[in-house]
């Protein structure tokens, strides 16, 4: 017997079905507060972008500095050796150009765009680095390998998580002053 | 080989917290369309029965789950039924304290072998036992969404 053989019965709904209240429905929002246990490796990261730095974690064996930080290189499968500190300036390896929010909802029409970009850090070994969002920045003048630099949150406003940094902007280029940009905050964001 | 660094200082550990928004809108179904509807418009409970296992489902199934027989005929079975096992609960479902402890009960309906759990109202914790009728109680017609809620609970016969 084939598949078309048989009465495939459904009921086809539209989303206007509910909003009309064409079939009854149930509604909940199941509570999904979670505490995650940092680690050693993160828990470290995360307490030094509280104090405005960025830190690796270096293997011996390999030769990595490794960023984000863990205490286990995967690819010697040993524990890593040494904390290092790495620059908070580096190269745009990715980016994208999003106009809908995290929960897939439209930007506004006077709502930039949000630049979520992957940048490899100075400092750390090739191709490692974090995700984070891209700033003071015109989207077409973005490229790959597009140097940059992280703009802080006033040590105040730091908490000790990943949004200490607000962004990454366009690094000078010429300039290698290692003096830190006044963090501009954003009204946007 | 040796694990490098640990944490030894019990105040040291951090964490991150956070919550994941997650909502949804579930459909009750071909069977509970029409058992929810009933109760919102008539205030009454349906059942559907299966004649080979004469067994009967409330709230109403569209297929017998001993035999896979489809069942389309929906019975009005009324809105009495019989306290199978009940409980006291101290406790709202996120775990904090409610302020006045509440009667549940699973009642089976009239005579299915079906059963729905609600609460028991009108009673206290003593004057009940299984087996014990219970007539539900319906909250006003104009009130009435098409949801369990719809029933306040399960009270006194009169």
């Amino acid at each position: 017997m084939k598949l078309e053989d048989f009465e495939l019965r459904g009921t086809n709904l539209k989303s206007s079905d509910f909003k009309k209240g064409k079939v009854l429905t149930t509604e909940w929002e199941p509570n999904l507060k979670y505490a995650w246990d940092n680690g050693v490796a993160i828990g470290r990261y995360l307490a030094e972008l509280g104090k405005g730095r960025i830190i690796a974690r270096t293997c011996y064996k390999c030769n990595r500095t490794m960023l984000p930080p863990r205490m286990f290189c995967e690819l010697c499968f040993r524990p890593t050796d040494e904390w290092t500190f790495v620059k908070d300036t580096g190269v745009i390896n990715t980016f994208s150009i999003a106009k809908v929010n995290w929960d897939a909802s439209r930007r506004g029409p006077k709502e930039p765009p949000l630049l979520p970009a992957v940048i490899e850090i100075d400092g750390a070994s090739k191709g490692m680095g974090i995700m984070h969002m891209l700033g003071e920045v015109d989207p077409k003048d973005l490229k790959i390998g597009m140097k940059v630099k992280a703009v802080w949150k006033t040590p105040e406003d730091r908490t000790g998580a990943i949004t200490d940094i607000l962004y990454f902007k366009p690094a000078a280029a010429k300039k290698k002053t290692k003096k830190k940009a006044a963090p501009k905050t954003r009204g946007k964001r | 080989m040796a694990i490098t660094e640990k944490i030894t200082n019990t105040t040291t550990p951090t964490f991150w917290e956070g919550a994941i928004p997650v909502r949804y809108v579930y459909t009750f179904g071909l069977a509970g369309e029409k058992f929810f509807r009933t109760v919102k418009d008539k205030g009454t409970f349906l059942a559907t029965y299966c004649e080979d296992c004469d067994i009967s489902f409330v709230p109403p199934k569209i297929y017998c789950d001993r035999c896979f027989n489809e069942l389309d005929s929906y019975i009005d079975v009324g809105t009495i039924g019989y306290v199978e096992t009940f409980t006291l609960s101290f406790r709202n479902m996120d775990g904090s304290e409610k302020e006045a402890p509440e009667l549940l009960a699973m009642v089976r309906i009239g005579d299915t072998d079906g059963g729905l759990i609600h609460y028991l109202k009108g009673f206290e914790v003593d004057e009940i036992g299984i087996g014990m009728p219970v007539k539900a109680v319906f909250k006003p017609k104009a009130q009435r969404k098409g949801s369990i809620e719809d029933i306040i609970g399960f009270g006194p016969l009169k």
